[in-house]
């Protein structure tokens, strides 16, 4: 068994892998996928024996290994090319042949052989390596990695380059190797992963931070979904034009609480407060449970009795005079774990995307088909394409915190109050949800109140801090 | 000495009025609250509706205040907490009603009389009075001063639903009327609709219709189906699990909670979808128990419904209300001594099937029930629509009482007039379906059908599926339900 122990290792740039702890087992076959910078590489580097082990160890890394990577590609034409330097000779040098590069003598003949028909590289045989262009170096590559008759095969990115033709030339092959040789691979698309692969390892930070079996569908999702936050591109939906809600006065702040008292029976909750939130700030809220944070909001939203009786001003409203609740919620996205709580509806997850515009929990109105469409959209950003019939109350509570989040994004509304967002969230549902927020306050068209305990769990694109204390005669 | 209003009006009126309902069209609200903007609403009463309705209202931009009787504002009563604590004026009748352009009366129905008399002198000119059910202008007679406007907006869930729905952003089904002999400015409607808006109520659909046809409805749903037939039910299939042997945790608990589970399949789809969820064999089976009880109790339903009418339920009730609620007392505590209000549930697993599997009569007389009520509203002129939140519509939220407490918790939560009305139902029933009962055995209640009971005849099948899907109250029940777009399942 291949391990990793607490080991840190330091590459060449500087780059450290920290206290990876990893078991490979003789059977499995594993994906190493990350976002850009993760580490990945540098992983499966180490397995290849390279890299400065700074603290830890390994033990039982394999002797033959057939590494394909663009480092190791890089290496090759490196060597060429220093060989190019050495004939200082006036002798022009014509450079290492491919048939050379290939046919070493760790080399099996026939199976190189075979694949250089496959690939169909003969009539490349006799030119010199370092003048292929790099997808067919990157043949090359592979066909040496996979005739040695190696022990663990490392392919890192092994399609990256390949023509369609070869992609799938090589996935065929592929499959048959497994059978009798270990694989490791390394991928940043998920939608790349061959069907053998048995496990999933994440990396983010240099750390080895998720280990998933394939066979664990939810949480095999989860990564799929996280991965897919961290590395595409994502754009927030446009907001439905159709839909629209009245402009507010941008020289008013959005909210404006004026010596607010919050009193229950003959306790009081909080006293003499006062908040000012101005367009385009963000705000982080924090305290300890029962400092009344939820309390605050429920203020803003609308949602507590006692807005009635204290000085509010909303969205260009004076409380209690004659708006509705539903007048001041169009201008705000919510979510908490009450609010998902509460949304036990067997709707789809479309239509509780949907109900977003309406601010309603279920959807109890037609929707439009821009609608429809923005919530495909919606679905598609948070890796949930196709899936807008399923039913809500079916889906994981990690999904379900994503879609609520959308929900309360899709009207692109002035306030996003997030209450305790990751709260109950596992490690793979918190980092996807911090990465949608994180997207959400640079799109910076919405001000986020972002709620948590902990004052000094601060998240980036937040820069105004309100901390509720504990009352003294709240005990 | 009160006088029955129904009884006053000619046949020909008496018909008109029962038949009088018709599901409003969205449309038909786009005024919303308008015609309450600015008006200042009195609520009497802070109880289970008035608190509610309150909150809905006010949060729909409306001005709101409550007035209570002096002694529950001296003694800070339940009541008087609900109001206050939430923020809202709370005055005397002396300090608020003078000022109200409408008064809410959300007082129990028993109170009535007293309640609007004491109020109505203080009322200013040209106001208007509102209820939430008709009981005291049809039963009693309540003589309205000329000058006010008196109109009714009912919900048709309890208090705390009213207000679930609407901070979903939805409502609760709602029935309007406007009291003819009450309307003199001729803006009773204008007013029923706005604040059936301010509930939330349009969004779930509104029934407009009269005094009459809400009380005799309300009344026959309530005793019948609704409160009697499952009081009855839980009593007769407990006590038959126990005779048989079974474990008294496990047939307190398939009761308790069983209701509630198989009404939650009428919810989505009526009686035909609660029979799909039995296996063909049970359907077959709960089907011939449920036309069984059917012809057993069909004279018991008629009865209700006709003691409805012709005013003889009020009067019998009000006697008793008269003679400090005897009977209605007596009853109360001889329910909390039944053996199944005396046997907790139990802590085994009851998967959602097993209650239907296990359930088959529970299923036979839900069926038979609501049918019978439905069948009995309808031919007594009452229409469809009503007919059919007044008996499928409202019981599994019945049945959502009694697994929260059993019978104790049904009891306390419905009003006096609906208890009263199960007790006359219960006490006629049990020994209606005593010679039914020795035919029952566990396999229809408590343990389910032998599995080698497997076959079916195909020709029966299917004629026990086109009765089910053929019963009028499907028809209209799916039409209603179409209304409510997106329906929700509380899981
Ligand atoms: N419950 C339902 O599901 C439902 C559904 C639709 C319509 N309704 C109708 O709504 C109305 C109210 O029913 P509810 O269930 O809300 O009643 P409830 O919960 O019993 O509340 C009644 C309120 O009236 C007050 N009250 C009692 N007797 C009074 C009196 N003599 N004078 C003044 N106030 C008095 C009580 O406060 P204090 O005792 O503290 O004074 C309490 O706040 C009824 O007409 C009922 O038919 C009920």
């Amino acid at each position: 068994m291949l391990q990793l122990h607490d080991l840190s290792v330091e590459f060449d740039e500087g780059f450290q892998l920290k206290h990876i702890n990893w078991q490979i087992q003789q059977h499995q076959h594993w994906l190493i996928t990350g976002a850009n910078g993760a580490g990945k590489s540098a992983l499966a580097a180490v397995l290849a024996g390279y890299g400065e082990i700074l603290a830890g160890s390994t033990s039982s890394l394999p002797t033959r290994i057939g590494w394909v990577s663009f480092e190791a590609q890089a290496q090759l034409i490196q060597a060429e090319l220093k060989k190019d330097d050495a004939d200082i000779l006036d002798v022009i040098s014509l450079g290492t042949p491919v048939r050379e590069i290939i046919f070493t003598e760790e080399i099996d003949p026939v199976i190189a052989g075979d694949l250089i028909q496959k690939f169909e590289l003969d009539y490349l045989l006799e030119r010199a390596f370092r003048k292929l262009s790099t997808g067919e170096s990157r043949k090359v590559m592979l066909i040496r990695a996979l005739s040695c008759h190696a022990d663990l095969l490392i392919l890192d990115e092994p399609f990256d380059g390949l023509d369609q033709a070869s992609h799938t030339m090589l996935q065929n092959h592929l499959a048959h190797v497994v059978t009798h040789t270990q694989v490791v691979m390394v991928l940043n698309r998920f939608d790349e992963i061959p069907d053998f692969i048995s496990h999933v390892a994440y990396m983010e930070d240099g750390q080895l931070r998720h280990q998933v079996k394939r066979e664990d569908t939810q949480a095999f999702n989860e990564l799929y979904q996280l991965l897919h936050l961290k590395t595409t591109h994502l754009t927030v939906p446009d907001a439905d034009a159709d839909h629209k809600r009245p402009t507010l006065n941008p020289l008013e702040p959005l909210v404006k609480l004026s010596n607010i008292c919050i009193k229950h029976t003959d306790m009081v909750l909080i006293e003499n407060l006062n908040w000012c939130i101005q367009a385009n700030q963000h705000w982080q809220l924090s305290g300890p449970n029962g400092s009344g944070k939820t309390a605050l909001l429920s203020l803003i939203t609308g949602d507590h009795p006692q807005c009635y009786t204290n000085d509010i001003f909303v969205f260009g409203f004076q409380r209690g005079n004659g708006e509705s609740i539903w007048q001041i919620k169009q201008h705000i996205g919510y979510v908490s774990t009450a609010l998902q709580w509460e949304y036990r509806v067997g709707t789809s997850l479309a239509n509780v995307i949907i109900s977003g515009f309406y601010d309603s929990i279920g959807l109890y109105s037609k929707s439009t088909d821009q609608q429809k469409h923005i919530a495909q959209k919606w679905l598609a950003l948070l890796g949930m394409e196709g899936r807008g019939d399923q039913p809500f109350n079916k889906l994981s509570y990690g999904d379900q915190r994503l879609l609520l989040i959308a929900r309360a994004m899709v009207k692109h509304p002035p306030l996003l109050i997030l209450d305790e967002p990751c709260l109950g969230l596992d490690d793979i549902n918190r980092q996807l949800v911090l990465a949608l927020i994180e997207k959400v306050c640079a799109a910076n068209e919405t001000s986020v109140i972002y709620v948590n305990h902990h004052a000094k769990d601060r998240i980036a694109g937040i820069d105004h801090y309100l901390a509720l204390e504990k009352s003294a005669d709240n005990s | 000495m009160s006088n029955n209003y129904f009884n006053t009006l000619p046949l020909r009126e008496q018909l008109e009025q029962l038949a009088k309902c018709r599901f409003m069209h969205m449309n038909e609200f786009t005024e919303g609250v308008d015609a309450l903007k600015g008006k200042k609403m009195v609520i009497i009463g802070c109880g289970a509706q008035g608190l509610n309705q309150g909150l809905n209202l006010r949060d729909s931009g409306l001005d709101v205040s409550y007035t209570l009787r002096q002694s529950a504002i001296t003694e800070k009563r339940q009541s008087f907490k609900n109001a206050s604590e939430n923020g809202f004026t709370v005055g005397t009748y002396e300090e608020l009603i003078p000022k109200a352009d409408i008064v809410l009366n959300l007082t129990p129905d028993k109170q009535h009389s007293p309640v609007v008399a004491a109020v109505m002198p203080l009322m200013k000119q040209g106001a208007c009075l509102s209820y939430s059910h008709g009981f005291n202008i049809v039963e009693e007679g309540m003589k309205i001063r000329e000058d006010l406007t008196v109109i009714m907006v009912a919900p048709k869930c309890p208090g705390s639903e009213v207000r679930a729905e609407y901070v979903r952003g939805f409502g609760v089904p709602t029935l309007i009327a406007v009291h003819e002999d009450n309307d003199p400015q001729g803006h009773g409607l204008a007013l029923a609709k706005a604040y059936a808006v301010g509930t939330g109520g349009h969004k779930a659909g509104v029934l407009m219709s009269s005094f009459i046809a809400e009380v005799k409805s309300d009344l026959m749903g309530e005793q019948t189906i609704l409160c009697g037939m499952l009081q009855t039910g839980s009593l007769l299939c407990f006590d038959k699990m126990i005779d048989k042997g079974m474990d008294a945790g496990y047939a307190s608990k398939l009761i308790q909670y069983g209701w509630e589970t198989i009404t939650e399949a009428l919810k989505y789809g009526g009686v035909t979808n609660m029979l799909d969820r039995l296996s063909n064999p049970a359907k077959i089976k709960a089907f011939d128990l449920s036309e069984e009880l059917k012809v057993i109790m069909r004279p018991l339903y008629n009865k209700h419904q006709d003691d409805i009418i012709n005013g003889t339920f009020s009067s019998t009730m009000m006697a008793d209300w008269a003679n400090d609620d005897v009977n209605l007392l007596g009853w109360r505590a001889a329910t909390g001594e039944t053996a199944f209000e005396k046997t907790p549930a139990g802590d085994m697993e009851i998967s959602e099937q097993e209650y239907f599997d296990h359930g088959i009569l529970m299923v036979a007389m839900v069926k038979a029930g609501v049918e019978l009520a439905f069948e009995t509203m309808t031919a007594a002129g009452i229409i469809a629509d009503s007919a059919y939140y007044e008996s499928l519509h409202e019981t599994p939220l019945i049945a959502n009482t009694i697994a929260r407490k059993k019978l104790y918790e049904m009891n306390a939560t419905i009003s006096d007039t609906a208890e009263y009305g199960c007790y006359l139902y219960n006490h006629a029933c049990l020994p209606l379906l005593a010679d039914f009962m020795k035919g029952i055995d566990t396999d229809v209640i408590g343990r389910g059908l032998a599995s080698d009971d497997n076959g079916v005849d195909n020709a029966r099948l299917i004629e026990v599926n086109a009765a089910l899907r053929d019963h009028p109250v499907e028809a209209i029940g799916a039409t209603l339900r179409g209304h409510m777009a997106d329906m929700k399942k509380i899981v």
